[in-house]
């Protein structure tokens, strides 16, 4: 038996923080995706040192991966294992990134699935390969289900219900061409359209969240060097974490620690401070800095209150806003110096990280800041996983394509094909909509038959 | 007394449309094949509206066509009005409608069969079947005369304790003026089929000219109509593939001197009458308990599950050339004869309407489908074939389909050889068949172009291309046409690739025709090919990526279709598979993993522990 379409993926390490995370993906597309995604092709079994960089090109981690020709990998399929280091959020932007270039999701106990249908266990393996792939599912399951029964649940459902809505009437026009139905409203249908564009958006807004909530909410404490850092990340930890000295340029790499600020989990990280005028050394730490500056959810910006205010790199300053960055005026314990002024909008804290004043209310503003990042639709907390964006994502194109084919006028044969897609995609996450229910809508909703 | 003449190969049990396709398409293989119909003038009656086609149903027609069926040509030929619906949704969900000449249409089809080689018919009433070693071999008759045949097709329609409703007033029946068959429910019951109740109904039928067309809306034939047989494939000299020479039928030149239909609309008049006498109608005051269609209500139903909805569109609808009967189509009601009339009259136009027919409901026995295998034999009685209403489904066209494919598998299983199975993916027939024996229905099922997940490759111009091989495989069609089928697909072949390479201003001809829709200036000799090849390359190349990714799709479908599921298969002692699912399997009986996958309650995870199971070939047997 062979499965001549699907490449899977998943990570193939247990989830949460580890030394190395290993990412699998098997099928018949892996050979072109190694080659897509590392520039070449190693000889099979050949552990190969490599940048990984997502489809837009943005460095995510240097990992080692190994390619395995078929059938002489587990699965009996080509396959590539890629290690990344060992955290979470690495680990699943590689996976979005497979997902983002064609490969789907791994069912429950998929790889070993393959591996006996390919001949690679033994035909006495058979029963525990499938009570592994029951074991695996049951999980899923009940992990699913759970979250199910929750707001995303309540969510899923009105997406879905008024995803069917849609279907119905476009359906209705389509196979009741004789009847006497209300005279076809395509704008009217394209507002529902717009509506649940919103919704799968704001779902998936969440799903960044999602990893924020789990993996901790990356924050960068960045400013000139000698502006005081790492002090404060000693001071945040509680402990001396970091070396510090009067010396500027003293952190040459970035330091990361995790800490809880309120009900938040932090990944908190210390850098290299940002020099105009950089030595060589200096200038690979801050480019190390601006890399971690650039995936960053929060910033610390440490401003030594005795020095004007300095320029930043544009490239980190662009992403600096009121909305993710709070100001940290250190050396509060000496003199402002009477030329610094603090740019407009940004929450600000004054301290002092050598004696801790000041320390209180910098928590209390992160716990504040952190808590605007919660994506709330209604009144409940949602954060969907990498499998639910995978999903959500084919919805959002499906109803972006059927929004479109609506617009120019095209057939409306082709706007069901987009929707049926999109309501296929959702049917993932909260189990399959059959045809059925857009029948039963469509005949509850008009007065059809002769 | 035993009819020892002869021991048929099948026995088709009921004329209707899908017992005509039945015989037709067994004789038509070769099989000895012999027809009982409890009256031979009622060969393919039309029961309910006086037409053939319409949405998703006009493509089944030409399915039937594909397959050698014999409806397409017989509606073609006693067609008085041509109408192809939904020009503005799109080439796919395009569909030929037809009103036909009632009594031509029957009268043609019998003849059809008395000319048909291999074919008998006979009038009896089957009032039983014969069982021998849990399998049927015959039928008995209430003339007392037995029939032994290798297998049976049962096409009972409406008729198994039939039982029709007009207000109060009860009359047992399949059709009005026709008699029920009481006694073969309790010969299937017996043999371990379960049995349940359905209910249609059907409007009344009025005089012509006691109508006021005048204030009535026409609504006229196309100019250029579509019709339902492949004509260009069966190349004049064999248009009507059954007939010989010096054969002279009932018909005409298909789509000449079309009749118009005409359209009326209930007024509040109409709505007082229906409300005022609910109580009456058979349907509310509780003496019906089968199920009817949701998308074929009756008026009572319209008026009060619609109450905004101030009035009903309501179409006039010419029985035949030779007649001055009218169906009105959208009055199906149960009520008393005395407030039919009332409500008749309240219609603008009808006011002076005399009733020839009054609306009545009708009851009768089904067969619940999911005892059937994807052949349409029944799990529990080998060599019996059910189709049509009797499997719980609605429509002229769903019946002949169905006819014809268990026409064809009767044969091929009196032959041993394997049954011919169309799929999901490759047409309507394939959707209608797989809901029917997979998930079942609860109400007479109908075709909707939204039940098929593959729709846009269901466009009707393209049935013979897909069917091709079951033709081939099962020798449906004649040699030449064949032949001349396989030609139009080259032909279509070579100017997809053609049009797709050829370089015009700004990329190939297709990228240009997929930018504009719709088509200049193409090459003279292209336009010189017939109109079926260039529809459809036309379809091809502007709906290239929506049929490609469809084609991707099915690939990946067709995987888990080829993983066969023996028959005997116990699924409570599989390990790792969820006990809801171990029971649903136990109870549908999956033929394939595909199918398995369909039923509702079955997860790929399931799906998952069968493959497993299935490749380490340690399957529990009972």
């Amino acid at each position: 038996m062979s499965f001549p379409t699907d490449t899977i993926a998943a990570l193939a390490t247990p989830t949460g923080t580890s030394a190395i995370a290993v990412v699998r993906a098997s099928g018949p597309h892996v050979s072109a995706l190694v080659t897509e995604i590392f520039g070449e092709k190693p000889p099979p079994r050949h552990a190969q040192h490599a940048d990984y960089r997502d489809a837009s090109g943005a460095l995510v981690d240097d990992v080692l991966f190994t390619f395995f020709s078929a059938p002489n990998s587990f699965t009996g399929e080509d396959t590539v294992e890629i290690s990344c280091h060992g955290n979470p959020f690495i680990a699943q932007k590689i996976l979005e990134d497979l997902f983002a270039r064609g490969c789907r999701p791994a069912d429950a106990g998929e790889f070993s699935k393959r591996a006996f249908l390919n001949g690679r266990m033994d035909l006495s393996q058979a029963e525990a390969v499938m009570d592994l792939i029951h074991a695996r599912s049951e999980r899923a399951l009940a992990a699913a289900n759970q979250q199910l029964r929750g707001a995303l649940g309540r969510q899923m459902q009105s997406l879905i219900s008024q995803l069917v809505n849609v279907l119905a009437i476009i359906e209705a026009y389509i196979d009741f061409p004789d009847e006497d139905l209300p005279a076809e409203n395509r704008q009217s249908v394209l507002d529902q359209l717009k509506e649940l564009q919103t919704g799968t958006a704001r779902l998936l807004a969440t799903s960044h969240y999602g990893a924020m909530l789990r993996d901790g909410i990356k924050t960068v404490i960045l400013g000139e060097p000698n502006a005081g850092k790492s002090s404060l990340l000693n001071r945040l930890v509680g402990r001396e974490r970091a070396l510090v000295s009067a010396e500027p340029g003293t952190t040459r790499d970035y330091l990361e620690e995790r800490i809880l600020v309120g009900p938040h989990a932090l990944r908190l990280i210390d850098t290299a401070g940002l020099n105009p005028t950089p030595s060589s050394l200096e200038k690979r730490g801050m480019d190390k800095t601006m890399e971690q500056a650039a995936e960053a959810d929060l910033f610390l910006w440490v401003l030594d209150a005795t020095r004007p205010l300095p320029a930043l790199p544009s490239s980190t300053a662009g992403r600096l806003s009121s909305t993710n960055t709070i100001i940290v005026l250190n050396k509060s314990d000496l003199s402002a110096a009477p030329g610094l002024s603090v740019p407009t909008g940004y929450r600000s804290a004054a301290v002092s990280a050598l004696t801790g004043v000041g320390l209180e209310k910098l928590r209390a503003l992160v716990a504040r800041l952190a808590d605007s990042f919660q994506v709330n639709i209604g009144e409940e907390l949602i954060a969907i996983n990498a499998r639910h964006a995978y999903s959500l994502d084919q919805a959002r194109q499906c109803l972006e394509c059927a929004s479109a084919k609506l617009s120019e006028r095209s057939s409306t044969e082709l706007v069901a094909s987009d929707l049926r897609g999109a309501l296929d995609a959702l049917g993932q996450i909260s189990g399959k909509v059959d045809n059925e229910q857009v029948l039963d809508r469509l005949f509850a909703t008009f007065c059809i038959g002769k | 007394m035993i009819y020892n003449q002869k021991k048929f190969e099948v026995i088709v049990c009921g004329a209707g449309h899908a017992g005509v396709e039945a015989c037709l398409a067994a004789a038509r293989m070769g099989a000895s094949t012999l027809l009982l119909t409890g009256n031979i003038d009622t060969i393919a009656q039309m029961s309910c509206n006086p037409a053939i086609g319409g949405q998703a149903k006009g493509q089944i027609v030409r399915e039937i066509d594909a397959l050698g069926g014999e409806m397409a040509i017989n509606t073609d030929v006693t067609g008085i009005q041509f109408r192809l619906l939904n020009e503005s949704k799109g080439p796919a969900v395009q569909s030929p409608r037809a009103q036909c000449d009632k009594k031509a249409y029957q009268f043609r089809l019998k003849h059809t069969l008395e000319l048909q080689p291999n074919l008998q018919i006979f009038q009896a009433t089957v009032t039983g079947l014969i069982f021998k070693d849990g399998m049927v071999v015959g039928c008995r008759t209430n003339l007392d005369i037995d029939f032994l045949g290798q297998a049976v097709v049962i096409t009972t329609g409406t008729f198994l304790r039939g039982l029709m409703h007009v207000g109060q007033n009860k009359n047992e029946g399949g059709r009005l003026g026709d008699f029920s068959a009481k006694t073969l429910s309790g010969s299937l019951q017996e043999a371990g089929i379960e049995l349940l109740r359905l209910k249609t109904g059907t409007p009344p039928r009025i005089l012509g000219r006691s109508i006021n067309f005048s204030g009535l809306q026409e609504q006229k034939g196309d100019s250029e109509p579509t019709l339902f047989a492949f004509h260009d494939t069966r190349g004049g000299e064999d248009l009507f593939h059954v007939e010989r020479n010096g054969e002279r039928r009932l018909g005409w030149q298909p789509g000449s001197e079309q009749i118009s239909c005409w359209m009326t609309y209930t007024t509040p008049d109409s709505e007082r009458i229906v409300r005022e006498n609910l109580h009456k109608s058979a349907m509310y005051s509780g003496e019906i308990v089968g199920v009817g269609p949701r998308y074929c209500p009756s008026i009572e139903d319209k008026f009060v599950r619609f109450a905004d909805k101030p009035r009903h569109l309501l179409f006039l609808e010419p029985e035949g050339r030779n007649t001055n009967e009218y169906y009105i189509n959208g009055l199906s009601t149960s009520l008393p004869f005395d407030v039919q009339l009332d409500l008749v009259h309240s219609i603008p136009g009808l006011e002076q309407a005399v009733l020839l027919r009054p609306a009545y409901a009708v009851e009768y026995d089904f067969a619940p489908p999911t005892q059937m295998f994807p052949s349409l034999e029944s799990r529990k009685v080998e060599n019996l074939f059910l189709a049509g209403q009797i499997n719980g489904t609605s429509g002229y066209e769903e019946a002949a389909a169905q006819g014809l494919v268990a026409g064809v598998n009767a044969v091929r299983k009196v032959r041993g050889e394997d049954p011919m199975i169309i799929q999901r993916h490759e047409a309507y027939i394939g959707v209608l068949i797989d809901d029917l024996v997979t998930k079942g229905t609860s109400e007479p099922y109908r075709m909707f172009t939204s039940r098929a997940e593959h729709r846009l490759l269901f466009n009707h111009g393209s049935a013979e291309v897909r069917l091709r091989h079951h033709a081939n495989e099962h020798n449906l069609l004649p040699e030449n046409r064949l032949r001349r089928i396989e030609d139009k697909v080259a032909a279509i072949a070579r100017w997809q690739t053609q049009l797709e390479t050829e370089k015009t201003k700004g990329g190939t001809r297709g990228d240009h025709l997929r930018r504009v829709q719709t088509p200049t200036d193409l090459p003279a000799e292209f336009m010189a090919q017939p109109k079926e090849v260039r529809e459809e390359v036309l379809y091809r190349v502007v709906y290239r990526g929506y049929l490609e990714r469809e084609e991707r799709q099915i690939e990946k479908l067709k995987t888990v279709e080829k993983i066969k599921l023996p028959a005997d298969l116990d699924y409570l002692k599989i390990p790792g598979l969820r006990r809801e699912s171990a029971l649903k399997l136990q109870q549908f009986r999956p033929v394939n993993l595909g199918q398995a996958g369909r039923i509702s309650g079955v997860n790929p995870a399931d799906l998952s522990v069968l493959m497993v199971l299935l490749a380490s070939d340690k399957t529990p047997q009972p």
